[in-house]
């Protein structure tokens, strides 16, 4: 099991519960038709979501991560998505310092209201990411074989 | 009286306050001052200043907090001073600022370049400055080398020689060299292609030993034993020796100074592998500067700018999908 | 863990563009998944007996569904699991409707992203820990934001009930739009005679506090717990003392003031008491329109007052209030028709609204039910009535339908015929709107019997010829054009957001949609509540709606917080903030940034630490996200837990 070889790209979604995953909902209750390549992780606020996730997840696999949260103003919260926008348009300085794309992670707001604006948002990333192509990966430790090893003794 | 006398008076002075004054000694070896604690006026005889008192002394003060400490400071020391005052990591009444101006420091690694094979730099057996030089002792005679050559980079783009928020200041202030920071060395590393920064970072970081020098030298970082980095609950990291989980290691150290770090650069110049870790704060920097008008350690005024919030953001150009 | 995996066909929802059995069979090799199946109906009975038997026989210790959103059935489900011995948070959903099934037709890129979501769901489920939620006292006592016929209603179904309410009006007077209206369909009775005495129960209520020409300036705390400030508005005159004799009224020399209950289609005096019913009857300074205030020279209102209530220094008035369930009930106002410059644009005296056309056929308006025209005074013999003014218009940004209007228009159309027996009327629709009991026969009896001329089609033009409007448009059943002579035109203008909802969303934490409509928590099940715990919706402030149904969702909010306010103890989610004393060192970070106050300062062995106050913790994890050593974590929604997920993901 892995992503359709040739047919998708590893992309991730953290989704606030109130707002955004609601939209998303909104845009399945619709039936409007998206790229299927998204997988989403759902999160009580935007202000859960540490920029360490969306780095964590673009160095170990992911071709692309999108945030959305609630509008600013609107959080269920009152202010996670105040705190969650800084931090994520900080955390956006550090891919061009690594060598990875800044295209490859955007955040955005979507209420639970906006099904048609969820389907735009997730055709649009998912073509950006389609555009950049796969994500180079920076290699893991090579596995150990103990077997080996112990042969070798 | 010359500057290092003067502090040391001022250091004696301050003692019956405070339990100790940090500052610099002479190191075991000629180019590297160690770290001194005074605790009483004879430790104040060890004291030295000048172009190889090159740590950052704010490291020790967060374990300080509680009691009385005096602690000697160069410019970017300051910065990070002011940072943890700002975060209250430390309280204002409980530190003695002690200030001089600050000319610059040396880069070891510099002087084995500059040396270009005259010498091992391991040979050295003593070092002075002289004006513009550098003198350095060694079995084959004196060398002389520029200071210009073995400044540290910071030093060049250094806004604030002089302490900032000091009790105390020793000396005439000194005019800053720039006039801003225009993060160069950030713009000319980006300039490079995504595929070449990427390279340069698999290179530099399969270097990497996990020691985390650079989290230990750096003054913002006040978990201690509490680092991410040691524990598996949250499981941010794991044993693994590749690339990558150094790499994290590295963005997770930048991604927690955003905002907060203050450019002192004592995690590059700890790490034993040379590794140039100091470009990702930096790159972090410029962004929070631009975004938020905010440099760490000066803007202080504030709560940081990763811990407040506005309810308008007008530098933060949200996606327009 | 022994993790049981039930894929969910949803009848044909899912099944349809998802291999159910495939992804059982994926998900039987996940980690720690001892049994997996595909089930038709997870959510049904013998769905949830199926789940519950499975974790009795294969001794499980951990569910994850996959079906529908977990917005719809985590409630469903968790209570499923806990039936059978399981902590409810030994749970997981995988979204597979929503967000598969529903929105890709690819079978196979379905089928392996389905497997996935299951997988994530698995690698979290394995993390998951028992919680058990604490017990708090609540506050008995409701706020109603809103004294429209909905807020009304709820206001004094709660207070019947026992609970003490307060009401919140923005207006000097409660009785929102209703007190306006002259007459109500399909019955054709009294507006103020039905709405009247529902007002004075309002007053009279020893449950009831009642306050008028006030607004919610803040709004903090929780379900059970809500704080709440209201800013009392400067009215100049001292409620406590004026008895609403009406003699200032009477006396002011400002008698041209803009009368706003008659929405302009009359003056009145500067000080003023709204309309002959209002409640509270008291007394209010416009400044806008007051001598005093504009010129610096007047005062006679404060001479002639016989109890001195006139005050013209008096200052708006803070009060805070403890309630443990809000009912906002908001409604609506009418779009500015003024866009449209095919009608004049506000230019033509007869053209008017038709809440301004209520105010004109009401015995008590400014005409005293005498129907006549702003312009001259004349009593209308041809009046053109235009339907969807600000409904299903997408050139204004109004493609919904006001609901309403049809009905209105239809009975103004009668009402006309009644006052002007030798008058006709031509009502210009788009389609006759009239579900409800006694609608449909409503709107014929008026072409029928009233002999209104229905034309079907939009009208392109009103403009001046003479002293008449010429009303130029389309009968779409013909396929002509008609142009039509009229004295009067009235729009049948359409509703939109009361004016500042969203602000008031914003201070209650509730969403609202691209209009302004608050949402409601499930478009179909919950139409009363908010994903807002102890929020609840009556009334047009959640969509626009007649009376009859605003009075039903006034009952049905006043039930939902009957409900919730019945308990002495309310159960505090367990998924809040837990800090690992451990690990924390007292940096105060989290502190900082908590948008509730719900973390303070503590010292464990001589050393700084943070803890949780544990029922005022709202669960968003701000604080886990800000501290860097990751002492502090949101329960169910760990730095783990989410990077389980992820790495589930990452790893393949």
């Amino acid at each position: 099991m892995s992503v359709l070889k040739g047919q998708e790209l590893r992309i991730i979604g953290f989704l606030c519960n109130w707002c955004s995953y609601g939209g998303a909902d909104t845009a399945g209750i619709g039936r409007f038709v998206q790229p299927t390549d998204l997988r989403v992780v759902r999160v009580p606020c935007s202000g859960r979501i540490n920029p360490l996730f969306i780095m964590k997840a673009l160095l170990y696999g992911a071709d692309g991560v999108l945030v959305s949260g609630c509008h600013p103003r609107d959080c269920h919260y009152a202010e996670g998505n105040f705190y969650a926008r800084r931090r994520l348009e900080v955390i956006k300085a550090l891919l061009p310092a690594l060598g990875i794309d800044p295209r490859r992670f955007e955040y955005t707001w979507v209420s639970a209201s906006e099904g048609r604006r969820w389907q735009h948002v997730v055709e649009s990333f998912t073509m950006q990411i389609h555009d950049l192509g796969p994500a180079r990966r920076l290699p893991d430790a090579p596995e150990l074989d103990v077997l080996k090893m112990v042969a070798a003794e | 009286m010359s500057i290092q006398e003067e502090l040391q008076a001022v250091i004696k002075e301050a003692l019956p306050d405070v339990s100790c004054v940090i500052g610099w000694r002479e190191g075991p070896e000629p180019l590297r001052a160690a770290p001194l604690f005074v605790r009483t006026p004879a430790d104040a005889d060890a004291f030295r200043s000048g172009y190889f008192a090159v740590n950052n002394p704010a490291v020790f003060l967060p374990e300080y907090k509680g009691g009385k400490v005096g602690v000697v400071v160069k410019g970017c020391d300051a910065r990070s001073v002011g940072q943890l005052l700002a975060e209250g990591l430390i309280r204002r009444e409980e530190v003695k600022v002690i200030g001089f101006p600050c000319n610059g420091v040396i880069d070891v690694d510099k002087v084995a370049v500059a040396l270009a094979g005259a010498c091992d730099p391991g040979e050295i057996q003593a070092a002075r400055e002289e004006g513009d030089e550098l003198v350095l002792t060694t079995p084959s005679g004196e060398i002389r080398l520029r200071k210009t050559a073995v400044t540290a980079d910071k030093c060049g783009r250094c806004l604030f020689p002089n302490a900032l928020d000091a009790d105390v200041f020793v000396g005439d202030t000194l005019e800053p060299a720039v006039s801003a920071d225009d993060y160069a060395d950030v713009a000319a590393f980006e300039a490079l292609s995504l595929e070449k920064r990427m390279d340069f970072w698999e290179q530099e970081m399969s270097r990497c030993v996990r020691c985390y020098a650079c989290r230990n030298a750096c003054p913002m970082c006040v978990c201690r034993e509490h680092c991410v980095a040691l524990s598996r609950d949250p499981r941010w990291l794991t044993q693994s020796d590749g690339v990558r989980d150094k790499m994290f290691f590295q963005i997770i150290h930048a991604s927690h100074l955003a905002g907060r770090c203050t450019g002192c650069g004592e995690c590059q110049r700890a790490c034993p592998a040379r590794i140039p870790v100091l470009l990702l704060k930096r790159a972090l920097s410029r962004r929070v500067e631009d975004l938020f008008a905010y440099r760490a350690g000066v803007d202080v005024a504030g709560p940081p700018p990763l811990l407040s919030f506005a309810l308008e953001e007008p530098k933060i150009k949200e996606r327009d999908w | 863990m022994r993790i049981g995996v039930f894929i969910c066909h949803c009848g044909s929802n899912i099944a349809g563009t998802v291999d159910c059995a495939s992804v059982a069979e994926q998900a039987a090799a996940f980690p720690d998944v001892v049994f997996s199946t595909d089930t038709l109906y997870a959510c049904s009975e013998p769905g949830q007996d199926a789940i519950i038997e499975a974790i009795k026989e294969h001794r499980l210790t951990g569910v994850v569904v996959a079906s529908c959103t977990p917005r719809m059935h985590e409630p469903t489900f968790r209570r499923a699991v806990e039936r059978a011995g399981l902590n409810r948070y030994l749970f997981e959903m995988a979204n597979i409707r929503e967000h598969v099934s529903w929105i890709g037709k690819d079978m196979q890129a379905n089928t392996n992203k389905s497997a996935e979501l299951v997988r994530m769901a698995v690698a979290k489920l394995r993390l998951n820990t028992e919680l058990k939620p604490k017990f708090f006292p609540v506050t008995k006592r409701v706020l109603v934001i809103g004294g429209g016929v909905a807020g009304i209603q709820a206001a004094l179904d709660a207070a019947d009930a026992g609970l003490e309410v307060v009401m919140v009006e923005r207006e000097p007077s409660i009785g929102g739009k209703m007190a306006k209206l002259d007459k109500t369909f399909p019955t054709v009775d009294c507006s103020s005679c039905i709405l009247g005495p529902r007002m004075v129960d309002v007053a009279q209520h020893p449950n009831i506090t009642l306050h008028a020409a006030s607004e919610v300036e803040a709004v903090s705390g929780y379900v059970g717990n809500f704080e709440v400030t209201i800013r009392k508005k400067s009215t100049c005159v001292d409620w406590s003392k004026c008895t609403g004799c009406g003699l200032c009224t009477e006396k002011c020399p400002a008698k041209k003031s803009y009368d706003r209950f008659n929405e302009g289609m009359g003056h009145t005096s500067a000080i003023v008491i709204p309309f002959p019913q209002a409640i509270p009857k008291k007394a209010g300074i416009e400044k806008e329109h007051c001598r005093l205030f504009r010129t610096g020279k007047c005062g006679v209102c404060a001479k002639i007052c016989p109890t001195g209530a006139v005050d013209y220094a008096m200052r708006d008035q803070i009060v805070s209030v403890k309630v443990g369930g809000i009912v906002a009930a908001t409604g609506y106002d009418l779009m500015d028709w003024t866009v449209y410059e095919e009608y004049g644009g506000g230019r033509y005296p007869d053209v008017i609204t038709s809440l301004q056309y209520e105010r004109l056929l009401s015995a008590s308006g400014p005409t005293g039910g005498h129907v006549k025209r702003p312009s001259d005074g004349r009593e209308p013999q041809s009046v053109v009535f235009i339907q969807c003014v600000g409904s299903r218009d997408c050139s204004v940004d109004r493609p919904y339908c006001s609901g309403f209007c049809c009905m209105y228009t239809a009975k103004q159309a009668i009402l006309t015929k009644d006052h002007l027996p030798d008058s006709q009327s031509y009502v210009f629709y788009m389609d006759i709107r009239s579900p409800g009991k006694g609608y449909d026969e409503f709107t014929r009896r008026v072409q029928e019997e009233y002999r209104a001329r229905y034309i079907r089609g939009r009208v392109s033009l009103v403009y001046p010829k003479g002293d008449k409007l010429m009303v130029r448009g389309a009968d779409t059943l013909m396929g002509t054009q008609v142009e039509v002579e009229a004295d009067l035109v009235v729009l049948a203008v359409g509703g939109e957001a009361a004016r500042g909802a969203p602000h008031l969303a914003e201070k209650l934490r509730i969403s609202y949609d691209a209009y302004g409509f608050f949402m409601e928590g499930h478009p179909k099940l919950k139409p009363v509540e908010t994903n807002t715990a102890g929020v609840f919706l009556a009334g047009s402030c959640q969509g626009l709606k007649d009376i009859p149904s605003s009075v039903a969702q006034g009952s049905a909010a006043a039930a939902k917080v009957i409900g919730l306010l019945s308990r002495d103890m309310l159960e505090s989610d367990p998924q809040i903030a837990q800090v690992n004393a451990g690990r924390c060192i007292g940096c105060g970070k989290c502190i900082s940034v908590c948008p509730f106050k719900a973390i303070q300062e503590t010292e464990a062995r001589g050393l700084p630490k943070v803890e949780v106050i544990e029922t005022v913790c709202q669960g968003c994890g701000v604080c886990n996200a800000t501290c860097p050593q990751g002492a502090i974590q949101l329960s169910h929604f760990t730095d783990n837990q989410i990077l389980a997920e992820v790495e589930a993901l990452c790893r393949f």
